[in-house]
Protein backbone atom coordinates (compact mmCIF):
# COMPACT_ATOMS: atom_id res chain seq x y z
CA UNK A 1 0.00 0.00 0.00
CA UNK A 2 1.10 3.64 0.40
CA UNK A 3 3.57 4.23 2.51
CA UNK A 4 5.26 7.32 2.06
CA UNK A 5 3.77 11.05 1.59
CA UNK A 6 5.80 11.09 -2.10
CA UNK A 7 4.07 8.10 -3.14
CA UNK A 8 0.81 9.14 -2.06
CA UNK A 9 1.28 12.23 -4.14
CA UNK A 10 1.96 10.17 -7.20
CA UNK A 11 -0.99 8.37 -6.94
CA UNK A 12 -2.92 11.39 -6.18
CA UNK A 13 -1.34 13.33 -9.38
CA UNK A 14 -1.97 9.61 -11.44
CA UNK A 15 -5.65 10.12 -10.16
CA UNK A 16 -6.14 13.71 -11.03
CA UNK A 17 -4.78 13.32 -14.54
CA UNK A 18 -7.12 9.84 -15.03
CA UNK A 19 -9.85 12.61 -13.76
CA UNK A 20 -9.05 15.31 -16.24
CA UNK A 21 -8.98 13.15 -19.14
CA UNK A 22 -11.66 11.72 -18.79
CA UNK A 23 -13.74 14.96 -17.95
CA UNK A 24 -12.10 16.35 -21.30
CA UNK A 25 -14.88 14.64 -22.99
CA UNK A 26 -17.42 15.06 -20.99
CA UNK A 27 -17.49 18.85 -19.81
CA UNK A 28 -20.17 19.12 -17.73
CA UNK A 29 -23.46 18.13 -19.38
CA UNK A 30 -25.86 15.94 -17.96
CA UNK A 31 -25.50 12.89 -20.57
CA UNK A 32 -23.16 12.75 -23.64
CA UNK A 33 -24.40 13.76 -26.77
CA UNK A 34 -23.27 10.48 -28.19
CA UNK A 35 -25.40 8.16 -26.02
CA UNK A 36 -28.72 9.19 -27.39
CA UNK A 37 -28.38 10.73 -30.60
CA UNK A 38 -27.16 10.71 -33.92
CA UNK A 39 -24.72 13.30 -35.25
CA UNK A 40 -24.84 12.29 -39.16
CA UNK A 41 -28.90 12.62 -38.84
CA UNK A 42 -29.29 16.15 -38.62
CA UNK A 43 -32.43 17.51 -39.02
CA UNK A 44 -34.32 20.38 -40.26
CA UNK A 45 -38.13 20.76 -38.60
CA UNK A 46 -40.68 23.36 -39.80
CA UNK A 47 -43.66 23.22 -37.77
CA UNK A 48 -45.55 24.93 -34.62
CA UNK A 49 -44.53 24.59 -31.33
CA UNK A 50 -47.40 22.64 -29.60
CA UNK A 51 -46.52 21.92 -25.81
CA UNK A 52 -42.92 22.52 -24.13
CA UNK A 53 -41.87 20.59 -20.79
CA UNK A 54 -39.80 22.63 -19.02
CA UNK A 55 -38.20 19.72 -17.22
CA UNK A 56 -34.93 19.52 -15.61
CA UNK A 57 -32.35 17.92 -16.32
CA UNK A 58 -33.32 18.62 -19.90
CA UNK A 59 -36.50 20.83 -21.83
CA UNK A 60 -38.31 19.05 -24.54
CA UNK A 61 -40.24 21.38 -27.36
CA UNK A 62 -42.64 19.33 -29.20
CA UNK A 63 -42.77 20.71 -32.87
CA UNK A 64 -45.81 19.41 -34.80
CA UNK A 65 -44.13 19.46 -38.43
CA UNK A 66 -46.56 19.00 -41.53
CA UNK A 67 -45.93 16.10 -44.06
CA UNK A 68 -45.51 16.73 -47.72
CA UNK A 69 -48.52 14.81 -48.09
CA UNK A 70 -50.59 15.81 -45.99
CA UNK A 71 -51.01 15.40 -41.45
CA UNK A 72 -48.32 16.27 -39.38
CA UNK A 73 -45.25 14.74 -37.34
CA UNK A 74 -44.67 15.28 -33.90
CA UNK A 75 -41.27 15.60 -33.14
CA UNK A 76 -39.96 15.87 -29.63
CA UNK A 77 -37.08 18.32 -29.33
CA UNK A 78 -34.94 17.82 -26.36
CA UNK A 79 -32.84 21.69 -25.14
CA UNK A 80 -30.77 22.43 -22.12
CA UNK A 81 -31.70 22.88 -18.35
CA UNK A 82 -34.44 25.72 -18.28
CA UNK A 83 -32.09 28.13 -16.60
CA UNK A 84 -29.53 27.13 -20.01
CA UNK A 85 -32.95 28.12 -22.02
CA UNK A 86 -33.58 31.39 -19.62
CA UNK A 87 -29.78 32.38 -20.71
CA UNK A 88 -30.19 31.73 -24.04
CA UNK A 89 -33.02 33.49 -24.44
CA UNK A 90 -36.18 31.00 -24.47
CA UNK A 91 -38.43 31.80 -21.96
CA UNK A 92 -42.38 29.93 -21.76
CA UNK A 93 -43.52 33.22 -23.86
CA UNK A 94 -41.17 32.76 -26.51
CA UNK A 95 -42.02 29.37 -27.03
CA UNK A 96 -46.32 29.49 -26.68
CA UNK A 97 -48.57 26.78 -28.54
CA UNK A 98 -48.71 27.71 -31.55
CA UNK A 99 -45.45 29.37 -32.22
CA UNK A 100 -44.03 28.82 -35.96
CA UNK A 101 -40.27 27.84 -35.20
CA UNK A 102 -37.87 26.17 -37.40
CA UNK A 103 -35.34 23.39 -34.88
CA UNK A 104 -32.05 22.57 -36.32
CA UNK A 105 -30.97 19.58 -34.65
CA UNK A 106 -29.94 15.75 -34.63
CA UNK A 107 -32.33 12.89 -34.95
CA UNK A 108 -32.08 10.43 -32.01
CA UNK A 109 -30.01 7.26 -32.61
CA UNK A 110 -33.22 5.15 -32.42
CA UNK A 111 -35.13 6.52 -35.53
CA UNK A 112 -38.54 4.54 -33.99
CA UNK A 113 -40.67 7.98 -34.18
CA UNK A 114 -42.65 5.79 -31.79
CA UNK A 115 -45.23 7.31 -29.90
CA UNK A 116 -43.13 11.05 -31.48
CA UNK A 117 -39.72 11.40 -33.57
CA UNK A 118 -37.18 12.74 -30.73
CA UNK A 119 -34.38 14.72 -31.42
CA UNK A 120 -31.42 16.63 -30.24
CA UNK A 121 -32.07 20.72 -30.51
CA UNK A 122 -29.49 22.91 -31.64
CA UNK A 123 -30.89 26.55 -32.77
CA UNK A 124 -34.20 27.39 -32.67
CA UNK A 125 -34.96 30.26 -35.41
CA UNK A 126 -38.23 32.52 -35.30
CA UNK A 127 -40.24 33.82 -38.00
CA UNK A 128 -38.30 37.85 -36.94
CA UNK A 129 -35.25 35.79 -38.33
CA UNK A 130 -34.07 35.58 -34.81
CA UNK A 131 -31.79 32.30 -34.27
CA UNK A 132 -31.31 31.05 -30.42
CA UNK A 133 -28.71 28.73 -29.10
CA UNK A 134 -30.98 25.85 -27.48
CA UNK A 135 -28.58 23.20 -26.70
CA UNK A 136 -26.29 22.94 -23.78
CA UNK A 137 -22.28 23.48 -24.63
CA UNK A 138 -20.11 20.96 -23.82
CA UNK A 139 -22.29 17.44 -24.64
CA UNK A 140 -19.91 16.28 -27.46
CA UNK A 141 -22.52 17.24 -30.31
CA UNK A 142 -20.77 17.99 -33.45
CA UNK A 143 -19.51 21.89 -33.80
CA UNK A 144 -22.13 22.91 -36.35
CA UNK A 145 -21.58 26.89 -35.28
CA UNK A 146 -25.46 26.32 -33.57
CA UNK A 147 -23.35 27.26 -30.17
CA UNK A 148 -22.12 31.07 -29.30
CA UNK A 149 -19.53 29.73 -26.93
CA UNK A 150 -17.77 27.62 -29.84
CA UNK A 151 -17.05 30.79 -31.72
CA UNK A 152 -15.74 32.40 -28.93
CA UNK A 153 -11.48 32.58 -29.87
CA UNK B 1 -51.70 1.59 -7.13
CA UNK B 2 -48.50 2.42 -6.52
CA UNK B 3 -48.53 3.82 -10.26
CA UNK B 4 -51.53 6.15 -9.27
CA UNK B 5 -49.89 7.54 -6.59
CA UNK B 6 -46.51 8.24 -8.58
CA UNK B 7 -49.00 9.60 -11.05
CA UNK B 8 -50.79 11.84 -9.06
CA UNK B 9 -47.15 12.88 -7.19
CA UNK B 10 -46.11 14.62 -10.73
CA UNK B 11 -49.32 16.67 -10.81
CA UNK B 12 -48.58 18.23 -7.53
CA UNK B 13 -47.38 21.94 -7.27
CA UNK B 14 -44.17 21.07 -5.38
CA UNK B 15 -43.34 18.57 -8.06
CA UNK B 16 -43.80 20.78 -11.23
CA UNK B 17 -41.81 23.38 -9.19
CA UNK B 18 -38.71 21.37 -8.62
CA UNK B 19 -38.51 19.95 -11.87
CA UNK B 20 -39.50 23.66 -14.05
CA UNK B 21 -36.66 25.36 -11.17
CA UNK B 22 -33.84 27.68 -12.17
CA UNK B 23 -31.04 26.34 -9.54
CA UNK B 24 -33.27 23.83 -7.05
CA UNK B 25 -32.91 20.52 -9.27
CA UNK B 26 -29.28 21.35 -10.01
CA UNK B 27 -28.32 21.75 -6.22
CA UNK B 28 -30.31 19.38 -4.91
CA UNK B 29 -29.05 16.87 -7.38
CA UNK B 30 -25.24 18.35 -6.41
CA UNK B 31 -26.06 17.59 -2.76
CA UNK B 32 -26.46 13.92 -3.42
CA UNK B 33 -23.80 13.57 -5.32
CA UNK B 34 -21.43 15.30 -2.16
CA UNK B 35 -23.34 12.92 -0.17
CA UNK B 36 -22.73 9.94 -1.71
CA UNK B 37 -18.45 10.75 -1.42
CA UNK B 38 -19.58 10.85 2.60
CA UNK B 39 -21.73 7.65 2.33
CA UNK B 40 -19.63 5.31 0.36
CA UNK B 41 -16.27 6.47 1.19
CA UNK B 42 -16.73 6.19 5.05
CA UNK B 43 -18.28 2.64 4.13
CA UNK B 44 -15.29 1.95 1.73
CA UNK B 45 -12.70 2.42 4.39
CA UNK B 46 -14.57 -0.02 6.81
CA UNK B 47 -14.56 -2.50 4.12
CA UNK B 48 -11.25 -1.84 3.52
CA UNK B 49 -10.19 -2.45 7.21
CA UNK B 50 -12.11 -5.33 7.04
CA UNK B 51 -10.09 -6.68 4.50
CA UNK B 52 -7.18 -6.03 6.01
CA UNK B 53 -6.16 -3.66 2.78
CA UNK B 54 -6.28 -0.35 4.87
CA UNK B 55 -5.64 1.17 8.09
CA UNK B 56 -3.91 -2.30 9.48
CA UNK B 57 -2.84 -0.97 12.89
CA UNK B 58 -6.26 0.60 14.01
CA UNK B 59 -8.68 -2.14 16.24
CA UNK B 60 -12.31 -2.47 13.42
CA UNK B 61 -14.22 -1.65 16.56
CA UNK B 62 -12.88 1.98 16.29
CA UNK B 63 -12.64 2.42 12.45
CA UNK B 64 -16.44 1.44 12.94
CA UNK B 65 -17.16 3.44 16.15
CA UNK B 66 -15.51 6.83 14.00
CA UNK B 67 -16.45 6.44 10.36
CA UNK B 68 -20.36 5.21 11.17
CA UNK B 69 -21.47 8.35 12.29
CA UNK B 70 -20.22 9.76 9.05
CA UNK B 71 -21.79 7.03 7.47
CA UNK B 72 -25.05 7.80 8.60
CA UNK B 73 -25.07 11.28 7.86
CA UNK B 74 -24.63 10.93 4.46
CA UNK B 75 -27.43 8.46 4.74
CA UNK B 76 -29.32 10.59 6.18
CA UNK B 77 -28.64 13.33 3.03
CA UNK B 78 -29.32 10.98 0.88
CA UNK B 79 -32.61 9.45 1.60
CA UNK B 80 -33.50 13.56 1.72
CA UNK B 81 -31.90 14.36 -1.71
CA UNK B 82 -33.04 11.35 -3.59
CA UNK B 83 -36.86 11.51 -2.32
CA UNK B 84 -37.01 15.26 -3.67
CA UNK B 85 -34.99 14.05 -7.21
CA UNK B 86 -37.87 11.47 -7.25
CA UNK B 87 -40.44 14.08 -6.40
CA UNK B 88 -39.10 15.93 -8.91
CA UNK B 89 -39.37 13.42 -11.84
CA UNK B 90 -41.66 10.47 -10.28
CA UNK B 91 -43.34 8.61 -13.33
CA UNK B 92 -40.35 8.83 -15.40
CA UNK B 93 -37.89 7.74 -12.94
CA UNK B 94 -40.66 5.09 -10.85
CA UNK B 95 -40.52 3.60 -14.70
CA UNK B 96 -36.70 3.52 -15.23
CA UNK B 97 -35.41 0.24 -15.58
CA UNK B 98 -32.01 1.70 -14.37
CA UNK B 99 -34.33 2.90 -10.70
CA UNK B 100 -36.31 0.19 -10.37
CA UNK B 101 -32.56 -2.04 -10.70
CA UNK B 102 -30.81 0.70 -8.75
CA UNK B 103 -33.58 -0.10 -6.08
CA UNK B 104 -32.80 -3.57 -6.06
CA UNK B 105 -29.51 -3.49 -4.92
CA UNK B 106 -30.20 -0.72 -2.49
CA UNK B 107 -32.70 -3.38 -0.61
CA UNK B 108 -29.50 -5.98 -1.01
CA UNK B 109 -26.86 -3.71 0.32
CA UNK B 110 -29.32 -2.92 3.11
CA UNK B 111 -29.67 -6.94 3.82
CA UNK B 112 -25.80 -6.94 4.18
CA UNK B 113 -25.49 -4.72 6.30
CA UNK B 114 -28.35 -5.75 8.73
CA UNK B 115 -26.12 -9.21 8.49
CA UNK B 116 -22.84 -7.83 8.91
CA UNK B 117 -24.16 -5.68 12.44
CA UNK B 118 -26.63 -8.75 13.14
CA UNK B 119 -23.21 -10.79 13.37
CA UNK B 120 -20.89 -8.37 15.03
CA UNK B 121 -22.58 -5.34 16.20
CA UNK B 122 -20.15 -2.30 16.16
CA UNK B 123 -17.56 -4.40 17.78
CA UNK B 124 -16.38 -7.64 16.46
CA UNK B 125 -14.32 -8.60 19.98
CA UNK B 126 -12.18 -11.87 18.63
CA UNK B 127 -10.73 -10.21 15.57
CA UNK B 128 -10.44 -6.61 16.08
CA UNK B 129 -7.11 -6.80 15.10
CA UNK B 130 -6.52 -9.50 13.30
CA UNK B 131 -7.81 -11.32 10.07
CA UNK B 132 -11.16 -10.98 9.80
CA UNK B 133 -13.50 -14.40 9.62
CA UNK B 134 -14.49 -15.68 5.75
CA UNK B 135 -17.88 -13.92 6.49
CA UNK B 136 -17.25 -10.69 7.08
CA UNK B 137 -14.32 -10.81 4.22
CA UNK B 138 -17.49 -11.62 2.19
CA UNK B 139 -19.85 -8.75 3.61
CA UNK B 140 -17.17 -6.02 3.20
CA UNK B 141 -16.68 -7.57 -0.59
CA UNK B 142 -20.16 -7.81 -0.67
CA UNK B 143 -20.85 -4.17 0.60
CA UNK B 144 -18.20 -2.63 -2.14
CA UNK B 145 -19.35 -4.33 -5.12
CA UNK B 146 -23.57 -3.21 -3.92
CA UNK B 147 -23.14 0.30 -3.22
CA UNK B 148 -20.66 0.47 -6.43
CA UNK B 149 -23.82 -0.80 -8.20
CA UNK B 150 -26.20 1.28 -6.78
CA UNK B 151 -24.24 4.32 -7.90
CA UNK B 152 -24.09 2.82 -11.31
CA UNK B 153 -27.34 2.21 -11.45
CA UNK B 154 -28.52 5.59 -10.45
CA UNK B 155 -26.10 7.43 -12.87
CA UNK B 156 -27.50 5.79 -15.51
CA UNK B 157 -31.05 6.79 -14.73
CA UNK B 158 -30.22 9.94 -16.57
CA UNK B 159 -29.93 8.07 -19.64
CA UNK B 160 -33.31 7.28 -21.73
CA UNK B 161 -32.03 3.87 -23.69
CA UNK B 162 -34.79 1.79 -21.75
CA UNK B 163 -37.42 4.50 -21.40
CA UNK B 164 -41.15 3.54 -21.56
CA UNK B 165 -41.58 6.87 -24.15
CA UNK B 166 -40.20 4.15 -27.21
CA UNK B 167 -40.72 0.73 -28.17
CA UNK B 168 -38.98 -1.68 -26.10
CA UNK B 169 -38.30 -5.04 -25.91
CA UNK B 170 -41.43 -7.19 -24.07
CA UNK B 171 -38.74 -7.97 -21.16
CA UNK B 172 -37.93 -4.71 -20.52
CA UNK B 173 -41.67 -3.37 -20.80
CA UNK B 174 -42.71 -5.50 -17.97
CA UNK B 175 -39.76 -4.99 -15.45
CA UNK B 176 -40.68 -1.03 -15.91
CA UNK B 177 -44.20 -1.61 -16.18
CA UNK B 178 -44.51 0.53 -19.43
CA UNK B 179 -48.00 0.02 -20.08
CA UNK B 180 -49.01 1.65 -16.36
CA UNK B 181 -47.41 4.69 -17.91
CA UNK B 182 -48.64 6.73 -21.12
CA UNK B 183 -45.88 9.47 -21.26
Amino acid sequence: MIKSPSRALAVLAAVAGLSFAGAAGQADAHHAFAAEFDGNAPVLLRGTVTKVQWINPHAWVHVAVPKAGGGTVVWMVEGGTPNTLLRSGLTRDSLKPGTAIIVRGYQSKDKACAPACKANGRDVTFTDGRRVFMGSSGTGAPKDGADPTERRP
Amino acid sequence: MLDDFVAWLATTPGSIALHESLYMYAIVETIHVVAITLFVGTIAMIDLRVLGLALGRVPVSQVLRRLLPWTVLGFVILIITGALLFYAIPERTFHSLWFRAKMLLLVLAGINVWRFHRAYGLSPGDWDMGPAPARARFSAMASLALWIGVIFFGRFIAYNWFDCDKPQPAFISAVSACRNFTP
